[in-house]
């Protein structure tokens, strides 16, 4: 793990700098092209405060070092350190991506259930086709049109997770109220591309399963259809939702990215593309790394509940040794 | 310019005269009964600056804005436009914070504060705040590297800088600086004073270092001077904590995707009925990412907003125009050409470097673009034809500057070509080069927007008439200005010149080369900008003769000099064409609630001079509620949270 995560890091870097120029440059010529004369002095100051004009290695090992201590260095954009500007992000994203999340499974799994046990039933067609639909659809798109459908409608204000004037409010009921109202476009948005897909892996995944012997065997000998089907096959078929895990945890932080640009959503992603863009490279590196980090602990710990899970897993490992 | 600052004593002692009582702002009342804060006549200075207003309103309500990111955090010190001295919306220049000010031979300049006017914590606003700057900031060489700003460093020598007393400060140069008091107004100020009370808790000289260092360490910097700069910025305004003379002051510390300002209790400025401006209690800065701005806005999610609005909106907002309560003006912008070509004449590639060099090579170009087509085309025939130059607004404006060369004329820009020896074509028609390549010319811009692509298609067009292939290539702004910079790039298009509203005053640096910025001569800019250390020297008499001018501007002093001196170099520009306009004047639009006052129908949006709204003085807009009641008077019980 670690010399994947000192791998990684060293890979972030190298991509951030490639890009000719640094934030400060980007930064200026940003200013003058809108006419903005920018403040030279201070920049140069900036410069030379954080190592800019040292060599490259040398940023790198500072970067480092920094990460380990639990330093995510410095924002240039936000003038703060990292930690405080990712820190009030983290929150709506973890909300948005949980309810996306559940949402996909509870839409997801009983879809899917249905259309294995019903294939080729005239239902199964009207949900499959449903759900190419959801896969197809640009989730862009989908979420331009439902704003417009809903702010001109429902009264939604456009974008963002919650009308402004709660923002920066305490939590109360009516925030939490408004919170709903919004966060319902960004989860359907987020969402039906991943159910789509969902279904269609969780139909061929049981399809396989039902096809063997041993589920004609249980089904020959009198077992209730329905405890069968949620004791073998359906458990078998739940492998990959497991191993998933890995890839879901970075993805819960970063967000659905286009969606909440397109969305203006007060989440992560949005504000990763942005240090990219504008080679915030601190708010950018450290992000990236914290979600290589994630993916590390994500696969290891899908591989721990897939061995717990699947005994045969468990078994194979042990007889290797 | 000594006359503006006597005119203004004069009023302002009429006004002294036909006092009536001033009025407390509603807001503040339970604050003043409750003794936390001062009467309203002890918070204003002894003599307030006094508004001028079409009408007068009443105070209160909530200002809704959009903005496009974190740093935008500035715009409200751009739109609340207190300077020392700014510009008035016919652009001269006038006393603002300042009571009046002196100037002798154009290099003396003496500096009256208002008595009695306080920082926005209640704190006295004196000379010190001026040596502060003066003394402990610019020339401490941990904070300020580079010492003085330029503009007050003529031919590279500072000023002597005096206390006259607790209200006057001067500063004299032996050399006149007309850079100066443009500099004071710009819409990015030199700000030559700070709230020394506040900042020197962060400076060396005031705080014992053991007490500054566990403070730098706490706040996270590397050093004091990191410290202090971090918490100097008046510009920025993204430190809550920092005193300020602006009429709203942040009370959100960010990072935050919603930032509060709210008004501030001692500003300088009243209106004639004895109200202390501004008249809005709070402005709200929401942050949304600027190309979801226009639908939020026709959404009526903004009570003012023209950042991130493009003509192209236009159509689409005025069509919620009704549904949402608010009205679509459309003002000019001040760009002296909306979109105009640069010939590199630094190009790297030999025989290109000999062809933008030839004047007769720019004017074939120049004439065979249709500009009226463009106009019609792209911007609903709304917008001013004709070359990068002054606009009509401006004092400086001729009608030649802008018709040379812009006639659209296949037939001269062919023969024109002709004679300068590019005769041969090849199957198709395309002119050769001496060398035998076909003249294919790569427009190379930023890639920000598609209007330039349009544009060049149109250019692209006309240009196959003369036998000239015309290929856009978008990239990257750095990428782009970096490759205008070294030579590869042989034209590009982008904004034309800054400030198309120039009066004498103004610095003409713009038209000579002065700055590596400019694409048209990068090089040569650069090497005015290094002092020799870097770039070229121009080498073109035309070019030679603009940098001679703008050094004699620097060294004039009377306004008739000045307009001397420009109109020579306008004249120069418009008969060289070393950038090729199109369209200019294209307008903006403003989106403004149906219920706010005081905005102008008319106007310029404009940078610098400008400020955008700045000019017109955004303390004075006010909520007119009388017609119906208030639909956001829910949104107002809200209690705001500053944290």
């Amino acid at each position: 793990m670690i010399p994947t995560l000192i791998a990684i890091s060293l890979v972030i870097f190298t991509i951030i700098n490639l890009p000719p120029g640094d934030y400060f440059s980007t930064y200026i010529a940003e200013l003058q092209s809108s006419g903005e004369a920018a403040d030279l002095a201070k920049i140069h100051f900036l410069q030379t405060q954080y190592g800019f004009d040292r060599p490259l290695w040398e940023q790198y090992v500072f970067w480092v070092g920094g990460l380990l201590r639990g330093d995510m260095g410095y924002s240039f954009a936000y003038n703060l350190p990292v930690n405080q500007v990712v820190g009030d992000r983290l929150l709506m994203t973890f909300i948005v991506s949980f309810t996306t999340i559940l949402f996909t499974y509870i839409v997801a799994f009983p879809i899917g259930v249905y259309s294995a046990t019903h294939q080729y039933s005239w239902t199964d067609h009207v949900l499959t086709l449903l759900g190419f639909l959801g896969l197809a659809t640009p989730s862009f798109l989908l979420a331009l049109v439902l704003l417009y459908l809903a702010n001109v409608y429902f009264g939604i204000s456009i974008g963002g997770l919650m009308d402004p004037r709660y923002v920066n409010q305490p939590w109360s009921l009516p925030k939490a109220l408004s919170l709903a109202a919004h966060l319902w476009i960004p989860v359907v948005v987020i969402g039906t591309a991943g159910t789509a897909s969902m279904i269609r892996r969780l139909r061929a995944n049981l399809l396989d399963e039902l096809q063997k012997q041993y589920v004609v065997t249980a089904r020959a000998k009198g077992l209730h259809p329905f405890k069968l089907l949620f004791k073998y096959p359906l458990r078998m078929a739940l492998n990959p939702f497991i191993s998933d895990i890995g890839s879901l945890l970075p993805h819960v932080i970063s967000g659905a990215a286009i969606v909440s640009v397109v969305m203006s959503l007060p989440t992560t992603g949005p504000m990763l593309l942005d240090a990219l863009r504008s080679q915030d490279m601190y708010l950018a590196g450290s992000f990236l790394v914290f979600m290589a980090f994630l993916t590390v602990i994500g696969v290891f710990v899908s591989d721990l509940a897939l061995a717990i899970l699947d005994p045969r897993i468990r078994l194979q490992a042990g007889r290797r040794q | 310019m000594i006359q503006i600052g006597l005119a203004l004593v004069v009023a302002l002692t009429l006004s002294g005269v036909s006092r009536a009582e001033l009025q407390e702002t509603p807001i503040f009342e339970e604050d003043v009964a409750r003794g936390k804060l001062p009467k309203v006549d002890e918070r204003l200075p002894k003599e307030p600056a006094i508004a001028e207003l079409e009408t007068i309103g009443t105070p209160g309500g909530e200002l809704r804005m959009l903005m496009g990111g974190p740093k935008d955090t500035r715009m409200m010190v751009v739109y609340g436009y207190a300077r020392l001295v700014g510009y008035t919306p016919s652009l001269t220049l006038m006393p603002d914070i300042l009571k009046s000010i002196d100037v002798e031979d154009g290099r003396i300049f003496t500096l009256h504060l208002r008595n009695g006017h306080k920082w926005s914590d209640g704190h006295s606003f004196t000379s010190e705040d001026f040596r502060y700057w003066f003394e402990d900031v610019a020339q401490n060489t941990q904070l300020s590297p580079s010492g003085l700003p330029i503009s007050m460093l003529p031919q590279g020598e500072g000023p002597r800088f005096e206390v006259l007393d607790q209200t006057t400060v001067r500063y004299s140069w032996t050399r006149p600086n007309p850079l100066f008091l443009p500099d004071l107004a710009a819409a990015s100020p030199l700000y030559i004073y700070r709230p020394s009370h506040y900042l020197k808790q962060f400076h060396q000289k005031y705080v014992e270092k053991t007490k500054l260092d566990i403070l730098v360490k706490q706040t996270n910097q590397r050093n004091w001077a990191a410290l202090h700069n971090r918490m100097d910025t008046m510009y920025r305004d993204d430190n809550p904590d920092l005193p300020s003379l602006e009429p709203w002051i942040l009370r959100t510390k960010p990072p935050s995707d919603r930032f509060l300002f709210e008004r501030n209790p001692y500003y300088y400025r009243i209106d004639k009925a004895e109200h202390q401006l501004p008249y809005i209690d709070r402005v709200i800065f929401s942050i949304a990412d600027s190309k979801i701005i226009p639908a939020k806005t026709g959404a009526g999610e903004s009570d003012l907003q023209a950042r991130y609005l493009r003509f192209d909106n236009y159509t689409f907002l005025k069509a919620s125009e009704q549904r949402n309560g608010f009205k679509v003006k459309l003002w000019r912008t001040g760009p002296g050409s909306q979109l105009a070509l640069y010939p590199n004449l630094n190009v790297s590639d030999e025989i290109w470097h000999g062809l933008v060099r030839d004047l007769r090579f720019r004017h074939a170009l120049s004439l065979a673009i249709d500009r009226h087509e463009i106009n019609q085309a792209i911007y609903f025939g709304l917008a001013v034809e004709g070359q990068n130059t002054v606009l009509p607004q401006s004092p400086l404006y001729n009608p030649e500057y802008r018709s040379a060369w812009a006639k659209f004329d296949v037939s001269e820009a062919n023969r024109l070509l002709d004679l300068v020896g590019l005769a041969k074509r090849d199957g198709d028609g395309v002119r050769l080069l001496p060398d035998g390549r076909p003249m294919e010319i790569i427009v190379e811009n930023s890639g920000e927007s598609s209007e330039q692509s349009d544009v060049l298609e149109l250019i692209r067009d006309s240009w196959r008439r003369i036998g000239i292939r015309l290929f856009a290539k978008p990239s990257q702004l750095t990428l782009f200005r970096r490759r205008v910079f070294s030579g590869e790039t042989l034209m590009s298009i982008d904004k034309g010149i800054e400030n198309g509203l120039a009066t004498a005053a103004m610095s003409p640096a713009e038209f000579a080369p002065t700055s590596q910025q400019q694409l048209e001569w990068p090089k040569w800019g650069q090497y005015y900008e290094t002092k020799g250390m870097a770039g070229e020297p121009p080498n073109l008499p035309s070019a030679i003769q603009l940098k001679e001018l703008y050094g004699e501007w620097l060294a004039a002093v009377s306004e008739e000099e000045h307009a001397r001196i420009w109109h020579d170099i306008l004249r120069i520009w418009a008969d060289e064409v070393f950038s090729i306009g199109t369209v200019a004047g294209v307008l903006q639009p403003i989106v403004v609630n149906a219920k706010l006052r005081n905005v102008p129908e008319q106007g310029n949006y404009n940078w610098d001079p400008g400020a955008y709204f700045g000019i017109y003085k955004p303390d004075g807009f006010w909520f007119d509620h009388s017609e119906m009641p208030a639909k956001s008077a829910s949104l107002d019980a809200s209690p705001a949270t500053p944290q």
